[in-house]
């Protein structure tokens, strides 16, 4: 058990490693991500002008709930890509990993983490430490809300990476994925609410997006942080995140026994 | 050199029919290709909804009039993508060392570059955007006389070559930094998106940035105003004349820059 873990941690750090190499890679990413919060900051002040709360809902939570939202986008987006993982199925490159004596999925989840810490150390901690003392958002008030944030946080985190790399093997089917990573991209884009919250949905849109998993991604960590979700809510989504995350995690596993079983590689 | 010209035209045109044939070879990754990217767009479309259905109008722009202002640059994004999408890849080809082919024909490396891909999967691209004009010009009661619709064409026009030079002076980094994709995925979009809302929300500092030094202000904004008969506070409406204008210019500039990397350009490897 031990040894296992140790293994996986090895991963961890070369990725690390390999994530500090490529420095520039983080310094673009972050630019891009402080511009994405840019345009969503202004978008929601002009959208605000003139109006006191809408929903229920003021300026200032909005903008707090835009800064954690673009937080965590960044942190997720240092994991490996959905078209890297697709690329490797086409090529053949997954064949290898197969042959090794490590379980894929699982090899995965600590390579990410590795360039998760890197980049979540060296990129958005400074700057959202600058950017969250200028702009004051709302903060997590006390202890346990706190707490229950990071844990809805690394929820969210798992219902993503389980629900992008079943996307990502179903390329073991495809062979041509055009088409499926644009509905992924969709979902999580609009029905994670990770740049409107699901509060502004039309009410039937918002009960669409209430049955699906993609909101436990950043609506919910998100809604704890700025304190829309309290009390009984709270506990409710943290709830649907874990059952959320069973549901995926045990769809992702399927999935890859069954890729496992019909694997084609092109070429010799 | 009209000689020249027009051997290198027939040479483009061979050459873009091979790579038209090559996209076709695969059907279903060649519908897919277009319907996925029509679907990114109607997504960003319907965000648009969403973000308006409770707040009603961005900067006094209702739902249609900014869907109309996101469709006229996604639809001379979508003839930029037809003809110079593929020098974001750029930097593969330093790296791998598989530049040098482009240098050692008898044709010019720029032109040799841009011919080898004519990318259909743009019609994803014209689907969506000629269909969200058509139903905002329907929505909006839209009549244009003559000269709006010439100044909508130009706007296309314009708009190909200052997305289109864009591209170029990011593929013309790889020269110096071998990184372009990298670029163009992580700073361009989202720069890009900026855009898609009308730029009279934006601080002075953007919009000035956005017309005299990326001029993205001339691809849709400036034009709309015109086409919607909108008015801004920070811009005389007349200034979506100049579209093609400001596009050759900023065309011409860039494919400098490109020429500039090109000759400092030095074989990867030993």
């Amino acid at each position: 058990m031990i040894g296992t873990l140790r293994m996986y941690g090895v991963f961890t750090r070369k990725s690390f490693q390999r994530a500090a190499a490529y420095r520039f890679d983080a310094w673009t990413r972050i630019l891009g991500n402080v511009i994405m919060l840019f345009l969503w900051g202004v978008i929601w002040y002009a959208l605000y002008r003139g109006k006191g709360s809408v929903e229920n809902v003021t300026f200032h939570s909005m903008l707090s709930y835009i800064l954690i939202s673009q937080a965590l986008q960044g942190i997720h987006g240092a994991g490996t890509p959905l078209w890297e993982i697709q690329e490797r199925v086409r090529t053949g490159d997954i064949a290898m990993e197969m042959l090794r004596p490590y379980d894929y999925p699982l090899r995965m989840l600590f390579t990410d983490l590795g360039s998760i810490l890197f980049y979540f150390l060296t990129a958005i901690l400074p700057i959202y430490t600058i950017i969250f003392l200028v702009f004051k958002p709302i903060m997590p008030s006390t202890f346990s809300q706190g707490a229950l944030f990071i844990v809805s946080v690394i929820l969210g985190y798992l219902i993503r990476y389980s629900i992008e790399l079943t996307f990502g093997l179903f390329t073991f089917w495809l062979v041509e994925t055009g088409g499926v990573e644009d509905v992924f991209y969709f979902s999580i884009s609009l029905f994670s609410g990770s740049v409107v919250p699901l509060w502004f949905f039309p009410n039937w849109l918002e009960h669409v997006a209430l049955y699906l998993p993609f909101q436990g991604i950043y609506f919910v960590p998100n809604s704890i942080f700025v304190g829309q979700l309290s009390g009984h809510a709270l506990w409710a989504g943290l709830f649907t995140q874990v059952l959320w995350l069973v549901l995926c995690y045990a769809l992702l596993r399927f999935v890859w026994v069954k890729a496992s079983k019909r694997i084609v590689v092109q070429g010799g | 050199m009209l000689k020249s010209w027009l051997r290198g035209m027939r040479m483009y045109f061979y050459m873009i029919g091979v790579s038209i044939r090559t996209q076709l070879q695969y059907r279903y990754a060649f519908v897919m290709n277009i319907l996925g990217w029509a679907m990114t767009y109607a997504g960003t479309a319907i965000t648009m909804w969403v973000l308006l259905y409770s707040f009603g109008a961005i900067g006094g722009w209702g739902f249609w009039e900014v869907l109309f202002l996101f469709a006229l640059s996604v639809l001379s994004w979508g003839v930029c993508v037809v003809f110079f999408f593929h020098f974001r890849t750029l930097d593969q080809f330093i790296v791998q060392g598989t530049f040098d082919r482009f240098l050692v024909r008898p044709i010019h490396p720029f032109f040799h570059y841009m011919s080898m891909k004519f990318d259909v999967g743009a019609f994803g691209q014209f689907l969506f955007s000629i269909a969200a004009v058509a139903l905002a010009y329907n929505k909006l009661n839209l009549h244009w006389y003559m000269g709006q619709w010439l100044v909508f064409f130009g706007a296309v026009v314009g708009g190909t070559l200052i997305q289109g030079g864009l591209i170029i002076a990011i593929s013309a980094l790889a020269f110096w930094t071998t990184r372009s994709e990298q670029v163009y995925w992580v700073v361009m979009w989202p720069a890009k998106s900026l855009m898609n809302y009308p730029l009279s929300i934006y601080p002075k500092v953007v919009q000035l940035l956005v017309t005299f030094v990326l001029p993205f202000a001339f691809v849709n904004y400036l034009p709309s105003l015109i086409l919607l008969g909108k008015t801004s506070d920070s811009y005389p409406a007349y200034l979506g004349l100049f579209s093609i204008l400001v596009g050759i210019i900023f065309f011409w500039l860039c494919f400098q820059f490109w020429m500039l990397g090109l000759n400092r350009y030095k074989s990867a490897g030993s």
